[in-house]
């Protein structure tokens, strides 16, 4: 998707304004608008539930964005994504439970931020060892090494293995209070709201400059064409596992920040279901833009909580609607992958494009 | 000694609806060039089908015929409504499109089936093992390896002699010139993922026949996926042979392995195997080498 075409009568006359990460007054604004909304409007007005939903699409976001990266704009197909989170969630949460930490680090409430960029970290390795195959084999074969990632890590080392670290069964339950950032302690949706707004915000700024760096277009050139990319210049490697460190770390960043809204933690949040819906995420908000992660997590997380709600009444009268639910949500989301990809295969983020474009460019649409 | 021949021949016997599944896998790719991840939905449809025939009364075999034929009308049905608008889009759309595909499926089926372990009742098969010379063996397996086997003989004997094999042995050589001496391909696509549906259904059968049939056995229909990669995405004798190692390897990794990785490691070796695998052949054993130009 090319850029954003500039409005009539605005000409850029040097480079600096042409690498200007807000182009118009207009545009900055905008953004200066949306914050205002996000940060200020929208808490006091929203109860608990409206406040559980916008942190499930914050959560979504933030995972869709490492797809994003690697699919939309590395053209490195996963469908493991969802054991990055899952790593990323297991390691923050042993690093709070069963790290000696100082007593004044754990006072200050320094722990678990320190914990996620540890877990950040740690996703990204781990990413980047899932990656190692990237090397030698592209297409269809990565795909069946990243599934094989998911089922490695999550079904088989994080359920038979880390999960009976400290004798704790199949779940780690986070004791009230654990879950702490300097004064404030993470206990209520309304809390994990502001922690979300921060986090998605860091990770999209974070991405988007990486994209217009030598990474991003290197990144770029490696999905359109990766011979013509290496012929370039373009170390391909390295590049490509720089991508799934990306992927995995800002993986490993959800992963971390979800233990928050959890009070136990399993590997049964972080099935292959996931990862998939992960990638039907990013192909119905449009593969290859920031917007499309955004855009695909709004649209998923909000249709299956309207279709929630839209079947709840009738669950009166038809109470096994109730149990089925999970079932309808699953063909669902199915359908919709498979609706968006026959009818609209650029995704939504190309509508945005569209009438952004269509009002930049009145009345001379030409 | 005796535990390696009996996973050894177990393994084999699995392997057979493995392979079963893979050749319905590898003459969509073949026909088509659809990488299909929806395979293990595939072989749920057909078990639960023939299950549910079966559970009414119906005998076995024609129960079997039952979900052979609702596998072809469904199979019929996915290509015209889904992939046939499809061709010639990115490969990831078509690959996401199966994937989608999966997900209606599975839905589908625990909605009407529920999520519940069935079983054949009364067992299809005897329940005593037969004895071959020091070999026990569960007749569920013998006998699922015979009707894999004489199945696969019937596909692979439909491919080489009749007049439709021949022509989506022609679109799989080269589509431009199976269109110009007339073969049609959309009725090649159509007929390559009814026999999928039809491959998966009987192999979904047999393998529920052995453990009950869960969602789980969805899972198992997605093993494909390595058989398919092991013998090259794009060969029949490889996807057979395919099959039957990950068979195999998957039953002596229980066997052997379980002691040092306690756990799922039966569920997870097929996969890792094939990870290391592709790391040194990547085109499979018997695959065709893509050779790439700018």
């Amino acid at each position: 998707m090319s850029t954003t075409f500039l409005p009539c009568s605005v000409y850029h006359e040097n480079y600096t304004q042409d690498h200007a990460w807000w182009q118009t007054r207009f545009v900055k604004g905008k953004m200066i608008l949306l914050l205002v909304l996000l940060f200020v409007v929208i808490p006091p007005f929203a109860d608990a539930y409206v406040m559980s939903v916008c942190n499930q699409i914050g959560y979504t976001i933030l995972g869709a964005l490492g797809v994003q990266l690697l699919i939309g704009y590395c053209g490195q197909v996963t469908l493991g994504h969802a054991a990055f989170l899952a790593v990323g969630a297991y390691t923050s949460t042993l690093f709070v439970l069963e790290f000696p930490w100082p007593k004044f680090l754990v006072d200050w409430g320094l722990a678990y931020p320190i914990s996620i960029i540890f877990a950040a970290v740690v996703a990204g390795l781990w990413s980047v060892l899932f990656g190692l195959p990237s090397a030698k084999v592209k297409g269809f074969y990565l795909i069946l090494t990243t599934m094989a990632a998911q089922f490695v890590t999550v079904d088989f080392v994080i359920a038979q293995y880390v999960s009976k670290i400290g004798g704790r069964g199949q779940a780690f339950s986070l004791p009230p209070g654990t879950i702490k950032i300097g004064p404030w302690v993470i206990d209520s949706d309304r809390k994990v709201y502001f922690m979300m707004l921060v986090l998605v915000i860091l990770c999209v700024i974070g991405l988007a400059n990486l994209l217009r760096s030598r990474a991003g277009r290197a990144w770029v050139a490696i999905r359109d064409n990766d011979i013509s990319a290496e012929v370039m210049g373009i170390n391909v490697v390295k590049y490509k596992l720089l991508a799934f460190f990306v992927a995995g770390f800002i993986g490993g960043i959800a992963g971390a920040f979800w233990i928050s809204n959890l009070a136990a933690i399993s590997y049964e949040h972080f099935p292959w279901f996931w990862s998939l819906w992960l990638v039907g995420v990013i192909l119905i908000g449009g593969v290859g833009s920031i917007h499309g992660a955004i855009f695909g997590a709004i649209f998923m997380v909000v249709v299956m909580e309207g279709l929630q709600l839209a079947v709840m009444p009738l669950a009166d009268t038809y109470p096994k609607l109730l149990i089925d639910f999970l079932f309808i949500k699953e063909a669902a989301f199915g359908l919709a992958i498979c609706a968006f990809l026959i009818f609209e295969p650029n995704g939504l983020a190309y509508r945005w494009w569209q009438i952004k474009n269509y009002f930049n460019l009145w009345p001379f649409s030409y | 000694m005796e535990v390696f021949l009996m996973t050894l021949t177990t393994g084999i016997m699995v392997g057979g609806i493995y392979a079963l599944i893979a050749l319905g896998w590898v003459l969509i790719y073949k026909c088509s060039g659809v990488l299909n991840l929806a395979m293990g939905e595939l072989t749920l449809i057909g078990a639960y089908v023939s299950l549910s025939f079966y559970s009414m009364g119906v005998p076995f075999l024609l129960s079997l015929l039952f979900s052979l034929i609702i596998g072809f009308v469904l199979g019929v049905l996915t290509e015209r409504i889904f992939l046939d608008r499809l061709i010639g889009e990115p490969i990831l759309s078509v690959i996401m499109v199966t994937v989608g595909l999966s997900f209606f499926f599975k839905g589908i089926v625990e909605l009407i089936w529920g999520t519940d372990t069935r079983v054949f009742t009364p067992p299809v098969f005897p329940l005593e093992p037969i004895h071959i010379g020091p070999l026990i063996i569960g007749q569920v397996y013998l006998w699922s390896f015979v009707a894999a086997i004489l199945l696969l003989v019937i596909f692979v004997g439909f491919f080489q002699y009749t007049r439709w094999g021949l022509a989506m042995q022609a679109t799989a050589d080269d589509e431009m010139a199976a269109l110009s001496l007339g073969v049609s391909a959309r009725f090649v696509y159509a007929t390559a993922w009814a026999i999928a549906f039809m491959a998966a259904g009987v192999g979904g059968t047999l393998l529920g026949n052995i453990n009950g049939l869960n969602i789980s056995v969805g899972y198992l229909g997605l093993l494909v996926l390595p058989a398919v990669v092991l013998g090259g995405l794009n060969s029949v004798p490889g996807a057979i042979m395919g099959g039957i190692i990950i068979g195999v390897l998957q039953n002596l990794a229980g066997a052997y392995l379980d002691k040092y990785f306690p756990g799922g490691v039966k569920e997870i070796a097929p996969f890792v195997f094939m990870v290391i695998f592709l790391l040194f052949k990547p085109y499979g054993l018997w695959g065709w080498e893509r050779i790439e130009r700018v």
